[in-house]
């Protein structure tokens, strides 16, 4: 409680900043009151203006342009048609701006009719940079970013921001791991900047950055856990609430981010409601996602899969024995009706041979389409209004949307509301201010599941009870069913209950709640031309809830409630063991019910920001042009973190809770609390200086300077603040005289920028770390809540740092027609946080320090051209390429090989951030058809110690992070159509293969049509190196030598790697813009535009060997889902 | 400019104010606020680790079965070669987890002293100098040759740590094993008046004065001060019987299910000293199914050889897991494991040690009063304990055929030895077959310099290779983790 009250007086101080400063302001603004407002006279020889505004380089009218009066401050826009009207008198100057064009002010003289072309703003260097902390003229901009326009990179139908940015703008690598709603995918700008930090850009929306409710590390995000839902920052934002992004990519456009730019900045910027004519705008997106189908994948038929478990009954794996081990198919239910006694005395299936075939051969022919029952053709709608009007003084964007998607699969569903409201108000030439308000709330459903758990044999990851649609479909055979001849539901067994996939689909449900509220306000106030003091400080709650409903019904609660015969009771894991009484059975401990469980995340982020702006232009011929900024930053963000499981809710009895005491007592005994509370404090201060001048219109330069001061490394002074800089400078090569008269060089910029990044490691003790937990002892009686150390205190600890230089070169030519960008840059990391091991002496064998570096290089391009311009005929093409290597130069900890060969990629030193390594595949053994290796000494054989760390005979395959990632887009404008195509592409990393195999499969286990090559007999090993099945006695064999699994070895050898380069169709839209003479006769429209867009319709390359598995998809079960294949309608009208 | 200037001192003023804010502690951490906080640190002093898995396997309480489970843990310390991993029951692990609890314990009386009313804090000051002096200890005997007086000041010894460490790679030395006793002394002397019993919630995981006074008698009975020996074991447990293990009574009830959830539960007053921690030695009896562990042939030379004195049957429990060819006492508790997840078949399994025990406390005691020369005193104690393990006795009441004498000790070896010499063989023969499976026999192999030789078992039962470890040889004393040379110590014993 004394700490709060400390930040409660610390942010009264920063308040009584603000205010203080305001006071002044008004005391000012009082003083010229008077002459700023013009009053409200009557105007005698006002007329109404007519006229309109076209584009003047295909003269096509301009819609939305706004025009304002600058005498009288009134404004319009023009409609669709281009016209506009407004009142003017003589003389008035009226002034035309519209995005993309250069304004124009034009003078009225009496006109009737007012054409007015608007030309291309100049080059695209006219525009401007959105840092979130300045707007800078890109012209003088020293930095590397690119600004993409929301409408240019928009996907009708894709409801995440973030996978928006695939492919459209150079170094930036987009992979989608796992496109469930919510999900984020793995974005990183100019690849890996750190080893073991979280290599995730920065977000800011309208100046404010965008915290993540939960920290998911890139790494995590393939995990298909139920966090990873909450793992987009950005799922809560409104698509056609985007105006603008900004990606910040070197040292001098992160600047102003000073400590935590060391990832890339992304800058969204949103609508603002425009003074002039009410404009409202209605998007419609109606989409539908297709079903998978098994063509795309290699899994075998069920004639096939029948044949490989009849040799599985062979090989002595299918008999009686796998009643014992709790999951089984066919075969186990064969040996269930043989051994069930009806009650007119007879069995349930007779004991013969013919009756046998015939049981096996239903199965044999049913050739279940797991996806088509998992799956539907799904329907999305997505619905968006926005109103924005304004008048000179006050403007306001109103908008609201209503996502729905009602699945892809059986168990998921997606609700999203969202509503922002903006109003920006000027209450005198010199004081103007704004309040911005946002609100989403997500409502989403998802197959239940757990948190997967690391196999610590096998070194893979295990998640039980795991109902993931999409890894069902692939993973369980087609010869099981899910309906019986009578058309109900067929059960067969998994963790020794009854299972059908549809009845767990309805009984087992994670439901998960998101709302995020922002409120934030802007303050400028100008104290002269040139000085400025500007205010922005937001508030932000965000709450989630993740609820797993598992109905009593569900295997996962009757598997705790399998007890019936004394070999279940044995062997079922879900049953209780009392440790005082080792020799009694084990008992049920959930007579009733299933389980309620429930995690709660929440967010209370705090951030201003208080700053003054000093820019004047003088000189003669304006030669010196200066920009200085200096601020102040205050920002605070509490996050808590709550859980509780309910073991025994009677879903279909009312809702009653029925919890046996002994199933608490079974949790707490294994240290495990039915319920938990975790806080998180983030507490940030910054002061930053940056300054630009610029000479002559043609030398740039540009310097920041910024003090950070953050509590994430711990309580300890010394550690806290860090500084960082950048500088740069840019040359206008086109206002050189000898470039002057060049006609065909519309800019020319050479820019080059250095500085200092920062970014907060995974570390966090700067002072010793202690921790609490209830120590495991074998009574419960004797537990203690103890206090160890976690981690000693590190005095050297400090942030994780990057210097940067970047070379940039931009260019404009032939009227535009051509422009390019190109940018080189080197990045020397260092003082990453990595694991070393030390001698333990102190306390602490593994330690977390700054004990890593690492360097990456890389270019980018930019190519954007105009090939055809024409009145009716238009072609755009876009072209982006980015390339960025990276290797570590030092890094004291050894992984063991497992690190290395998973599928997400190890950290070794030498060697590119998350590399893929593979274990050596010595070919099968000649008489058994086991794989074998070379192992960790060098031997081959069958067995190979993932857990070593002597991984000097793994083979290096390359980093699962492309080495080069970009994207093409084409337009096709032809008179009021349309067509988009965009086409992304990744190369230079590898992925590793789906884990097929494996050294004892069960009846559930559908196999790949690998399997068809399989080592059947000996001399099969010269032809072939897909290991055989093996037999039951060759399994007790391997079994009898430790940490001998040659299946799950050949998942992590040199066989299962595939290239990860992919050239994907992401979109194709066709729109179509109705004509506006026709709209124009029904008054009430003013646009209205229609397009149909087919999303990842095609995978046109991707390595053969991947057969059918995505290359960015980490099927990890869970939650995660792949890239839908998907169509969408989408209606545009605007009023 | 008025405004600007106070815009500057406003800056300034924010500047230190913001040094407040930023104190925030970014998560849950604990602070050492209070006694009571120190007190929970100090649960975390106790070494997490445990040797039995090593000691047990270098020890000649283990043979080779020729076939059978081996984990490295229990290969390699077998064979005294290095075990290549730090995992649990592995030396390093042992090493980090004896540091690890140092550390604890050095954090604790940092707090101790640095608090302003320090006369609080005077019973957790004494538990983190006894726990200090233990892991110390443990590690000196491991890692050290054994106790010398003649050779203490010039053999390497171990790094004896008393502050936290706050960098990365902190330089450190091993110093003398006379440095390191001398160190263990101070601290054990100094904590042990300050310990107050009443200050645990679960007394039997804590160095209470009855557990501090057992590991004093053990020290010095190491360092050959065999007076004080006397003198703390006395003071650890005055009367022996009611704390002895009722072998022959309550245990028999028990049977082989329930023995191993009662041996090592803190209400057994026998206990005087309980740790748990991540060990797979005991779970699943892996410390009877082992390849190198207790064979039949070993199992008959302990369990028959003291009786040769005595006549009778031992009370002592024995079975067989799986085969006749893995005997062993299931005492230990082999059923406590810890899942990752409560739907997760992975986790940890857990073991627990008897630190100290009313038994080491009685030989501790009988073998310094046999230095003494009071060989009757010695005599008296070692009946006292046959009349727990022997079968159709009472406890306190052992029948004169049973009882133990001077003669019968020098008969039994063949009066080759003057008493003092048959009697200590006697005892650690006793303390042989009290503590096996539970590592004890290899400190007694390291105090008196006892060969150990190994035999190497290949198909058909055939003897391949014998190892035999003297004396003097230097695979006695365990490696150091390789780790430690970015300490700055080069003397890793092998």
């Amino acid at each position: 409680m004394r700490k709060f009250n400390k930040i409660d007086h610390f942010f009264s101080l920063s308040l009584f900043f603000s205010l203080f400063m305001l006071s002044g302001f008004v005391a000012l603004a009082g003083d010229s009151n008077n002459k700023m407002l013009p009053g409200s006279h009557i105007l005698q020889d006002t007329t109404t203006l007519k006229g309109k505004v076209t584009d003047a380089d295909d003269n096509t009218p301009l819609n939305g342009v706004s025009i304002e009066n600058l005498r009288s401050r009134r404004g319009t826009t023009t409609n669709a048609s281009g016209e506009f009207s407004i009142a003017v008198q003589t003389g008035d100057q009226l002034e035309f701006t519209f995005i993309g064009k250069a304004p124009k002010t034009v003078v009225y003289l009496g006109q009737t009719f007012l054409p007015v072309a608007l030309s291309k703003a100049d080059g695209a260097l006219s525009e401007v940079i959105v840092t979130g902390f300045q707007n800078l003229d890109k012209k003088k901009f020293s930095g590397a970013a690119t600004s993409l326009k929301a409408a240019d990179v928009k996907i009708d139908g894709v409801a995440d921001v973030s996978r928006m940015l695939e492919g459209r703008a150079a170094g930036v690598s987009i992979q989608n791991v796992s496109s469930t709603f919510g999900a984020a995918p793995k974005i990183r700008i100019r690849g890996a900047t750190s080893i073991n930090g979280e290599n995730k850009p920065l977000w800011v929306v309208d100046g404010v950055v965008l915290e993540d409710i939960v920290n998911i590390s890139n790494d995590q995000l393939a995990s298909g856990d139920p966090t990873t839902l909450l793992g987009s920052s950005v799922a809560g934002i409104n698509v056609n609430d985007i105006e603008s992004f900004d990606i910040l990519k070197d040292a001098a456009a992160t600047a102003l981010y000073g400590a935590r730019a060391m990832n890339g900045v992304v800058v969204i910027t949103t609508k603002k409601g425009r003074s002039g004519r009410q404009v409202v705008n209605y998007t419609g997106n109606y989409s539908t996602q297709f079903k998978p189908r098994y063509t795309d994948y290699n899994i075998m038929n069920s004639v096939e899969q029948m044949s490989v478990l009849s040799e599985l009954d062979r090989k002595g794996w299918l008999t009686t024995n796998v009643l014992r081990g709790g999951n089984y198919g066919v075969y186990g239910k064969y040996y269930d009706l043989i051994n069930e006694v009806l009650p007119d005395g007879s069995f349930a299936m007779p004991n013969t041979q013919q009756a046998k075939r015939e049981y096996l051969l239903r199965y044999a022919k049913s050739n279940t389409d797991w996806f088509d029952l998992l799956f539907r053709q799904s329907f999305v709608q997505e619905h968006s209004l926005s109103i924005s009007s304004g008048t000179d003084r006050l403007q306001s964007f109103f908008s609201t949307s209503f996502y729905n998607d009602n699945g892809w699969t059986l168990a998921d569903n997606v609700k999203r509301y969202t509503l922002n409201f903006r109003n920006n108000y000027k209450f005198s030439d010199k004081f103007s201010a704004g309040f911005l308000t946002t609100g989403s709330y997500r409502q989403q459903e998802a197959p239940g599941t757990i948190s997967r758990t690391a196999n610590v044999v096998t070194g893979g990851y295990d998640r039980n009870f795991d109902i993931n649609p999409f890894s069902y479909a692939l993973n369980t055979n087609r010869a099981l069913t899910a309906f019986d001849d009578k058309g109900d539901r067929e059960y067969f067994t998994r963790n020794f209950a009854p299972f059908n996939i549809l009845s767990e689909l309805e009984n087992n449900r994670l439901k998960i709640n998101v709302i995020d509220l922002k409120l934030q306000g802007e303050a400028t106030y100008k104290f002269t031309e040139h000085l400025r003091y500007e205010f922005i400080g937001a508030i932000r709650y965000v709450r989630s809830t993740r609820e797993q409903e598992v109905n009593e019904n569900a295997n996962m609660a009757n598997a705790y409630r399998a007890a019936g015969t004394s070999e279940i009771r044995r062997n079922n894991p879900f049953l209780y063991q009392d440790p005082e009484n080792p020799s009694a059975e084990k008992v049920v401990v959930l007579p009733y019910g299933g389980f309620y469980n429930r995690v709660e995340d929440q967010l209370l982020n705090f951030d201003v920001r208080n700053s003054l702006n000093y820019a004047n232009t003088f000189g003669a011929d304006d030669e010196h042009d200066l920009n200085i900024l200096i601020g102040q930053q205050i920002k605070y963000s509490d996050r808590q973190n709550a859980s509780s499981n309910g073991y025994g809710y009677q879903y279909d009895n009312g809702g009653v809770a029925t919890p046996d005491f002994r199933i608490l007592k079974q949790m707490i005994e294994q240290n495990f609390p039915y319920y938990g509370m975790s806080k998180d404090f983030d507490r940030f201060a910054a002061f930053y200086f940056n300054a630009q001048y610029t000479y002559n219109h043609k030398y740039n330069f540009y310097g920041t300077v910024r003090y950070d001061g953050s509590n994430r490394l711990g309580a300890s002074r010394q550690a806290r603040w860090l500084p960082t800089w950048s500088f740069g400078g840019a040359w206008n090569i086109n206002e050189e005289g000898f470039l002057r008269d060049v006609e065909a060089v519309n800019y020319l910029k050479l820019r080059a920028s250095y500085g200092l990044t920062a970014s907060m490691g995974p570390a966090t003790n700067s002072n010793i770390i202690l921790r609490n937990i209830n120590i495991h002892r074998p009574y419960l009686t004797d537990v203690e809540t103890i206090i160890y150390i976690a981690n000693l205190a590190n005095d050297d600890l400090t942030w994780e740092k990057n210097y940067t230089a970047n070379i940039g070169l931009d260019a404009g030519l032939f009227n535009n027609r051509l422009t390019t960008s190109i940018d080189v840059y080197h990045r020397r990391s260092f003082d990453l946080i990595g694991l070393i091991k030390t001698s333990g002496i102190g306390g602490e064998s593994l330690k977390t320090a700054n004990y890593a570096d690492m360097t990456s290089q890389g270019a980018e391009l930019l190519i954007g051209g105009q090939p055809i311009v024409r009145k009716n005929w238009n072609w755009k093409i876009n072209l982006t390429f980015g390339y960025n290597t990276n290797k570590i130069t030092r890094s004291e900890y050894l992984p063991r090989i497992f690190d290395l060969v998973k599928q997400e990629g190890g950290n070794l030193q030498g060697y590119p951030v998350n590399s893929l390594f593979s274990i050596k595949f010595a070919g099968l053994n000649a008489t058994t058809g086991i794989p074998e290796f070379i192992n960790e000494e060098g031997k081959t054989t069958s067995a190979v110690f993932m857990q070593s760390d002597s991984v000097r005979n793994l083979k290096f395959e390359g980093s699962v992070d492309p080495k080069f990632t970009g994207g093409l887009n084409n337009t096709f404008t032809y008179k009021a159509f349309s067509l988009n195509i965009f086409i992304t592409y990744q190369a230079g990393n590898m992925i590793r293969l789906n884990p097929a195999f494996k050294n004892s499969y069960s009846e559930w286990d559908a196999s790949p049509k690998e399997f068809y090559d399989r080592w059947v007999m000996p001399g099969d090993q010269t032809i072939t190196n897909i290991p055989s099945i093996m037999d039951y006695y060759q399994y007790v064999l391997t079994n009898a030598t430790p940490f001998n699994y040659p299946y799950n070895n050949y998942n992590y050898s040199t066989e299962r790697v595939a290239r990860g380069d992919f050239i994907r169709l992401k979109t194709v839209s066709l729109s179509y813009q109705l004509p506006a003479e026709l709209l124009h006769k029904t008054n009430f429209f003013k646009s209205v535009s229609i397009t149909a867009a087919a999303i990842n319709p095609w995978l046109i390359y991707a390595d053969k060997k991947l057969k059918g598995q995505d290359p960015e998809f980490f099927n990890a079960g869970g939650v995660a889902q792949p890239v839908q294949k998907q169509i969408t309608l989408s209606l545009k009208v605007g009023l | 400019m008025k405004y600007k200037l106070s815009c500057a001192l406003v800056l300034l003023v924010m500047l230190s104010a913001c040094d407040k804010y930023l104190a925030r502690e970014p998560d849950n951490r604990a602070k050492l606020t209070d006694p009571a906080k120190v007190s929970q640190l100090l649960a975390s002093a106790y070494p997490q680790g445990s040797y039995m898995a090593f000691a047990e396997a270098m020890s000649d309480n283990a043979g080779d079965k020729g076939t059978g489970e081996a984990d490295v843990t229990n290969s390699a310390p077998y064979a005294f070669e290095n075990v290549p991993n730090s995992d649990q029951d592995s030396p390093d692990n042992y090493w980090y987890s004896c540091y690890a609890a140092i550390a604890s314990a050095n954090q604790a009386l940092e707090a101790c002293n640095e608090a302003t009313n320090t006369e609080d804090y005077q019973s957790q000051k004494g538990e983190a100098l006894v726990a200090r002096a233990y892991a110390h200890f443990m590690l000196v005997t491991l890692y050290a040759k054994p106790y010398d007086q003649s050779t203490a000041g010039s053999n390497p010894g171990v790094p004896y740590v008393t502050e936290p460490e706050t960098v990365v790679n902190k330089q450190y030395s091993r110093g003398t094993v006379a440095e390191v006793y001398e160190k263990i002394e101070k601290d054990l002397l100094e904590g042990l008046p300050l310990l107050d019993d009443a200050s645990y919630k679960v007394p039997r995981y804590h160095f209470t004065r009855t557990a501090a006074n057992a590991f004093a008698s053990r020290f010095y009975l190491y360092k050959k001060d065999y007076e004080k020996a006397v003198q703390y074991a006395n003071a650890s447990v005055p009367d022996l019987l009611p704390n002895l293990r009722p072998w022959n009574t309550t245990y028999q009830t028990y049977g082989i299910n329930n023995l191993p959830a009662e041996y090592q539960k803190t209400t057994e007053p026998a206990n005087l000293l309980l740790m748990t921690c991540p060990s797979i030695y005991t779970y699943a009896l892996s410390f009877i199914r082992y390849r190198y562990a207790l064979t039949p042939e070993i199992q008959n030379e302990i369990f028959d050889t003291p009786l040769e004195v005595t006549g009778g049957d031992w009370a002592y429990i024995t079975g067989y897991v799986g085969s006749q060819k893995n005997p062993g006492v299931p005492k230990l508790n082999y059923t406590d494991f810890a899942q990752d997840d409560p739907t997760s078949d992975f986790g940890l399994a857990y073991g627990t040690l008897c630190l100290f025990t009313t038994e080491e406390v009685l030989f501790n005691k009988a073998e310094a009063n046999t230095y003494l020369g009071n060989y009757d005193a010695a005599i008296k104690d070692i009946n006292l304990f046959l009349s727990t393990r022997l079968t159709g006795v009472t406890p306190g009441t052992l029948p004169a055929n049973r009882t133990v004498t001077q003669a019968k000790v020098r008969q039994h070896y063949n009066n080759d030895y003057s008493i003092q010499e048959a009697l200590v063989k006697y005892i650690l023969e006793l303390r042989r077959i009290e503590f096996v499976h539970e590592g004890m026999r290899w400190f007694d192999i390291l105090r008196y310099g006892l060969t150990v030789t190994h035999e190497f078992v290949g198909t058909g039962g055939v003897v391949t290779k014998t190892l035999e470890i003297g004396p003097d040889d230097k695979l006695r004393q365990l490696k150091l983790p390789n780790e430690v040379k970015l300490s700055g110590i080069t003397d890793l014993n092998r």
